[in-house]
């Protein structure tokens, strides 16, 4: 019985680890751009199809990653921000939100159109160690640790860095940050450019299990975006917080409850946070003054 | 010599209403200015339109001699214009020191230093001695949000002398403070005046405070300025009496 939850929760973590990379993104755009974009799940299937286009072409796996994530950096750094983000925001956070969402629907179209509806195998590790009653594969074991190494390094470039600190002020009062001769701009597009870099590395790691199909973004955005909200919307530490534990809790749900509804785990959890406790995990009831 | 800052015919038109309607004054090296006036009386556009925050309907602002009307405000930062504000604007979920930093890393180094350079771009000292000046050293590892009101005002003045400005404008500077923290808060103006060389214009509505701080005051009513002299002056004068008293 221990094994099987230490097992369940090695699985879950590692899920979980890859929704906290794109939770990550959401909380990094609404940050910086207050962008909720709805196509963040579209945005780690395309790099996806990029890798195998590149590995297609005949470019080692770890060059076609380096090309997908240059090109991810391109078009949903990028031109996502000059093309969509600038344009749409001058009239809202709202339109925009909206306009993600005729994102998301083009791109899955796009996708489909460009690789049909079949689902692509993706290179991942096999194999796996046995501990004992314990058995872990190198593809979660690799999961784990790419992920915690993004969030580590990214942890350190936002606290550690000038730029990171630059792009915190600008999160925090782009007004006040922008009269101190913080570049206002760049700061948001390096916002989008670091999202892009992440999305394809969960793209990378989330492949091997999911296959790379045209439509995968929208339940992995629906998972990120619920566990952005559960961690607590506005900081990093929360998106992880919340992605691990929405793929912990996903986990154990399609282990001991129907694996129907394993779906609506996302939507549920949400739900209940938004009930009991709606700053999320780590983050801070917010006051506003009337 | 050309003053530091000069305003030369200032207007500001919101349709049919002058807020602030042919302002001229000159503030000397080293001087610290008080601008004050009852509410509404054009003192907050005034300041902005030294800002550049919003432009002036006509009328021009002069840094060093140099015709600055119309520059942005990042813009006039980098020329060693430095401002603090009536409502709190300090970063709160960087700690102190990290917002004493950021005030004034964009002033070192180019963009290479940027990237790579070391993290507290080299105004780590700076940072604690503005700590030590301000009596915020205590402080120093925790977040800006965390402290409290006339903490963070003492920060969000200290965070204006990071960049080693020439010309600082403080806005309502005292508003909040309480008495204790307000005496403390004087003390550590003057010292930035004396020792940084610093030129201040000040607009507050705690006379006591521009009285005991300012070497010169001017009085604002209506978009003009109805007294400039010494503080005593100006007290005394009564133009600004019946200003305020609304007579």
């Amino acid at each position: 019985m221990a094994a099987l939850i230490a097992q369940l929760l090695i699985s879950g973590l590692a899920t979980g680890a890859v929704y906290a990379l794109v939770a990550i993104g959401f909380s990094l755009l609404w940050q910086g751009a207050q962008t909720v974009n709805f196509a963040q799940g579209d945005f780690v299937t395309l790099p996806a199809f990029l890798i195998l286009a590149g590995t297609a072409l005949g470019l080692p796996f770890w060059a076609a990653l380096l090309a997908a994530m240059v090109l991810a950096a391109a078009i949903l750094g990028l031109l996502f921000k000059r093309i969509l983000v600038d344009p749409m925001l001058r009239h809202g956070a709202m339109p925009l939100t909206i306009a993600t969402m005729a994102l998301s629907i083009f791109l899955e179209n796009a996708m489909k159109n460009a690789a049909s509806a079949e689902a692509y195998p993706f290179p991942g590790l096999n194999g796996g160690i046995t501990l004992g009653p314990l058995f872990l594969d190198w593809q979660s074991i690799m999961v784990l640790g790419v992920a915690v190494v993004a969030v580590v390094a990214l942890t350190l470039f936002l606290s550690r860095t000038r730029t990171g600190r630059a792009i915190q002020a600008t999160a925090q009062n782009p007004a006040v940050a922008r009269l101190l001769g913080i570049d206002v701009g760049r700061m948001v597009l390096i916002t989008f450019l670091i999202n892009a870099v992440l999305v394809t590395i969960a793209a990378a790691l989330i492949s091997p299990i999911y296959l790379v199909k045209f439509d995968n973004g929208a339940q992995i955005g629906l998972s990120a975006f619920c566990a952005a909200i559960v961690g607590g919307f506005n900081q990093v530490r929360g998106a992880v917080a919340g992605g691990l534990l929405l793929g912990v809790t996903e986990m154990f749900a399609a282990t001991y409850g129907p694996d129907q509804y394993r779906a609506a785990v996302p939507m549920v959890l949400l739900i209940v946070f938004i009930l009991f406790r709606p700053q999320g995990i780590l983050g801070r009831a917010e006051e506003r003054r009337v | 010599m050309s003053p530091v800052l000069e305003a030369r015919e200032l207007h500001r038109h919101f349709g049919g209403v002058k807020a602030v309607n042919g302002i001229s004054f000159a503030v000397a090296e080293r001087e610290i200015l008080g601008v004050i006036g009852p509410n509404g009386s054009g003192k907050s556009t005034l300041f902005n339109c030294l800002l550049g925050q919003i432009a002036p309907s006509s009328g021009r602002v002069l840094l060093d001699g140099v015709d600055v009307t119309g520059l942005r405000p990042s813009e006039l930062n980098r020329r060693g214009v430095s401002r603090t504000f009536q409502l709190l604007q300090v970063f709160p979920q960087l700690s102190v020191r990290e917002n004493l930093i950021l005030a004034g890393q964009e002033h070192v180094g180019g963009r290479i230093r940027r990237l790579f350079g070391r993290p507290d771009a080299g105004l780590g000292g700076a940072a604690d001695h503005m700590m030590e000046l301000f009596r915020l050293t205590h402080l120093s590892a925790l977040l800006a949000g965390s402290l409290s009101y006339g903490q963070q005002k003492l920060l969000d003045a200290a965070m204006a002398f990071m960049a080693g400005p020439r010309l600082v404008l403080l806005d309502e500077p005292a508003g909040g403070v309480n008495l204790t923290l307000l005496g403390a808060f004087r003390e550590r103006l003057r010292a930035m005046n004396a020792e940084a060389g610093a030129t201040f214009v000040v607009i507050e509505h705690n006379m006591d405070f521009v009285m005991s701080l300012c070497s010169r005051v001017i009085c604002i009513a209506e978009g003009r300025i109805i007294a400039d002299g010494l503080p005593g002056e100006v007290r005394e004068n009564p133009e600004v009496i019946e200003a305020y008293l609304g007579h």
